[in-house]
């Protein structure tokens, strides 16, 4: 995976990543118009965004409330794989739930500017900058979570194990 | 090696001896929960995936409705229908429609909580359960799909941080002002991952009421579970509403914590969380006479019958300032009882307080009280980022009693002067 990072705090929350008045909004494709609009700045990261790019976070990405849509959105705008310090713990679970796992990396906003070029390989989890020469290991996905993942997700996951 | 609360429960869940912090296990959940807001999304997922097929078992599931109740617009109203129309459907008997109150106190009003159950819901403050000696956690929307329909959730086991806290709490300071003073410490991510233990000599006189108000702001340390130690008080309240015997869970004396924390809380002041966060926790009095709008005291952290009553003392023969908008909000329909039967009804009525039916209110911009830009909330809640009761509003948490000095005097006020 190659693409350009877009780099965002610590603490970034629910809201900041759906707004809440949204929630209602069942079609992933008008979900995905509203990605990270609660970011100031990033109103329009949806229009701006290309497909493969990634977002690099802080601490605590995706605290907050529960909402499934905050990382449904950012798959359904073109984002390849969020990076984060840390990951907020239901936020964590959604992501593996529908097959579109994470990746946690300490210090990665140190490492990486906005704008960077990326190349992830999600399997080692080994992350290259481009700009920097620099290579950065991040925590891959492994085990129960790597399988489910890997399945496509939770409810692919139980069907396929039931049969 | 000995195993904690939370390493007990998972393993008798998933049918074993011990189970080992970072290790994944499939555990089997003894109640699934949506509530009015979320439920809608969790239905038609479900729909999708599965059909017609029956649910798992039915009597693991509970509908709750606590948001925007009674429907505050088509949209909800129209939500609130899919969750009736399913749980016709589906033979679901645990549906607790508008005026029945908060979720998770409705649940253990209802007998629908035993010591030792792992129970998960799409609130993030399922956690507050672990007063009574459950495993209660918030998940997503695809989690409760997949327990529906196969009985059954994947966890991780987390480590666990062991909280004591010495001393005997000194009146007009709570069990809330107790945990804010634990968040300031702890922080806001303190918890990430970890299950959280509150115990000492301190909670022995604690009722379920502080309890539950320590276990509901685990959450905002990030915690995925909280426990205080079970306690012959709340055994015999399970045991009377669930009419089940009760096996209560301790940890073992030389079960593994990962971080451990002693708090002498004895002469701890009455605190209160700043805006924009719940960790920036300062005592009242540094802050005291700040000019408020509004005040409200309830949700799941502050809306037992107990904090009702502590605001009423302060309330008798008290009016709440021009100016000022205060809103007590019970949080079920026995509490609201038990505040009528009691004469709390009429204190807060001739305060001039508006009484709102038992719900969430204006938690999580819900009902009854959002804030207009630049206004000022003292809040009995649990949350207070930007925008948490309305954009451009500013949100102090507090004590019941702190809350209602405050309303008195239209600005924050310690209420160890009244
Ligand atoms: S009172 Fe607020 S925090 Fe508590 S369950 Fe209701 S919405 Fe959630």
């Amino acid at each position: 995976m190659k693409g350009k990072a877009w780099v965002i705090g610590d603490n970034i929350d629910t809201d900041q990543i759906y707004p809440g008045k949204y929630l209602p909004l069942t079609d992933i494709k008008e979900m995905a118009k509203h990605a990270l609009e609660g970011i100031e700045g990033l109103e329009d990261f949806s229009q701006r965004v290309e497909k493969g790019d990634f977002v690099v976070a802080g601490k605590n990405f995706g605290c907050g409330s529960s909402r499934e849509h905050a990382a449904v959105c950012l798959r359904e705008a073109g984002v390849a794989m969020v990076m984060a310090e840390s990951f907020a713990r239901i936020y964590y679970r959604n992501t593996v739930n529908i097959g579109y796992p994470v990746l946690e990396c300490e210090e990665i906003t140190k490492k990486v500017n906005d704008g960077d070029i990326l190349e992830v390989d999600p399997e080692s989890g080994i992350i290259k900058n481009e700009r920097t020469g620099e290579t950065i290991q991040a925590l891959p996905l492994s085990g129960l979570e790597r399988e489910i993942s890997d399945a496509g997700g939770l409810l692919q996951y139980i069907k396929k194990n039931t049969e | 090696m000995g195993s904690t609360i939370i390493e007990k429960i998972i393993a008798r869940s998933t049918g074993r001896e011990v189970v080992t912090p970072n290790e994944r296990v499939w555990v089997d959940v003894d109640l699934a929960v949506v509530r009015d807001f979320g439920g809608p999304n969790v239905i038609l997922e479900y729909e999708k995936d599965f059909g017609d097929q029956k649910v798992h078992d039915p009597d693991k599931i509970a509908i709750t409705f606590d948001l925007h109740v009674p429907a505050k617009d088509e949209k909800v109203a129209q939500n609130q229908k899919i969750c009736r129309d399913f749980a016709m459907k589906q033979g679901i008997k645990n549906l607790f429609d508008v005026g029945s109150g908060i979720g998770q106190h409705v649940l253990l009003e209802n007998g629908l909580v035993n010591a030792g159950d792992v129970i998960v819901g799409t609130d993030s403050h399922m956690n507050l359960l672990g007063c009574a000696n459950s495993f209660s956690s918030g998940v997503g929307t695809t989690d409760i799909v997949a327990t529906w329909a196969q009985g059954k959730l994947w966890f991780k086991v987390p480590r666990t941080i062991k909280i004591s806290l010495e001393g005997n709490l000194e009146k007009p300071t709570s069990a809330k002002d107790v945990i804010l003073h634990i968040l300031k410490n702890v922080g806001c991510e303190g918890a990430l991952y970890r299950s959280v233990e509150i115990c000492g000599p301190t909670l022995e006189n604690m009722s379920l009421s502080e309890r539950i108000t320590l276990t509901s702001m685990v959450t905002e340390m990030s915690g995925k579970a909280a426990f205080t130690p079970p306690h012959r008080k709340v055994m015999d309240f399970l045991e009377r509403r669930t009419k089940k015997e009760q096996d209560a869970i301790f940890p073992d004396e030389d079960a593994q914590y990962v971080e451990e924390f002693d708090f002498e809380v004895g002469n701890l002041e009455p605190q209160i969380a700043c805006p924009d966060s719940p960790d920036n926790v300062k005592p009242v009095s540094e802050v005291e006479g700040t000019p408020i709008d509004e005040v409200f005291i309830g949700s799941c952290t502050n809306g037992r019958y107990e904090d009702l009553y502590e605001a009423a003392q302060i309330l008798k023969k008290n009016k709440v300032a021009d100016g000022v908008r205060l809103i007590v909000l019970p949080s079920t329909a026995e509490v609201a009882r038990a505040a009528l039967d009691n004469g709390l009804y009429q204190i807060f009525f001739e305060a001039g307080a508006v009484v709102p039916n038992p719900s969430c209110g204006l938690c999580t911009t819900g009902h009854h009280g959002i804030l207009a830009r630049g206004e000022v909330l003292v809040s009995t809640s649990n949350r207070n980022f930007p925008g948490k009761v309305g954009k451009g509003g500013k949100v102090y948490l507090a004590s019941p009693a702190t809350a209602a000095a405050s309303s008195i005097k239209g600005k924050i006020t310690s209420p160890g002067g009244l």
